[in-house]
């Protein structure tokens, strides 16, 4: 029984870890949708399937960061008491937790970017994008 | 059940409570700001969410994450040392990225308002 703990510790920290991960990605993409817009310059159907292919890329990273870094190797002669289990299963969260809402920040930097180049072109060159 | 249990499940709600009321001030009077700066209502209200969200994620991580590095606990009154110096380094901290926060705020709108 010295394993049972670690398993109670995988089937806590994978629900928590996949949960976080597609309420952050909804609500990243969701509120995303503008930008993608801004950035196509308005072409609806290009911009939200651009940001469908992004929101997948989003998921498949994340998770499988989140995969990743799931084994927890801790050795004793005693077993694995409680207090440990939380303090590992604390830093594997919340270092997941932080890591996740870096990769939003950078996610929302790129969006400022393309906007950003988007609107610089749109000054630049109006007549050619009327004609085309 | 021993000191350090107890004294985890102290601390997560009341770090928990205030991350999240001082989060949804920002959030609520930080609209504002970002009005100002950016003129569009509807690309103001997402982006606001957007770093609400940034802010919890990175705040409740590292609030979580300091349980793994705290020391043993095997009296009342050393669970409440310890307890009460670490709320206090997060409080600070999230002081000292407030006031940075309104300083970059000010820096922008006056930049922004030197430009028109």
């Amino acid at each position: 029984m010295e394993n049972s703990k670690i398993i109670i510790g995988y089937l806590i920290y994978l629900p928590v870890v996949i949960a976080l991960t597609i309420y952050v990605s909804k609500m990243l993409f969701k509120n995303g949708r503008l930008f993608m817009i801004d950035i196509f310059k308005g072409k609806e159907d290009i911009a939200l399937a651009t940001n469908k292919l992004f929101e997948i890329g989003f998921y498949l990273i994340n998770i499988g960061w989140a995969m990743l870094i799931l084994k927890i190797s801790y050795y004793s002669i005693n077993g694995m008491s409680y207090q440990t289990l939380i303090e590992i299963l604390s830093k594997k969260i919340g270092g997941f937790s932080i890591y996740l809402g870096v990769m939003l920040f950078i996610n929302l930097f790129f969006f400022f970017r393309g906007r950003r180049i988007s609107r610089q072109n749109k000054g630049n060159t109006p007549p050619q994008l009327q004609n085309s | 059940m021993n000191y350090n249990i107890i004294s985890y499940s102290i601390y997560i709600p009341i770090i928990f409570f205030i991350m999240i009321y001082v989060g949804w001030l920002f959030y609520k009077h930080g609209e504002l700001f970002l009005l100002n700066l950016f003129q569009d209502e509807t690309l103001v209200k997402s982006i606001n969410n957007l770093l609400l969200i940034g802010y919890y994620l990175v705040n409740l991580g590292y609030a979580i994450i300091t349980i793994a590095y705290w020391e043993v606990i095997n009296s009342i009154p050393e669970m409440l040392n310890t307890l009460s110096h670490h709320l206090g380094i997060i409080i600070i901290g999230l002081a000292v990225l407030h006031y940075n926060n309104v300083l970059c705020l000010t820096y922008l709108v006056k930049s922004k308002s030197l430009k028109q």
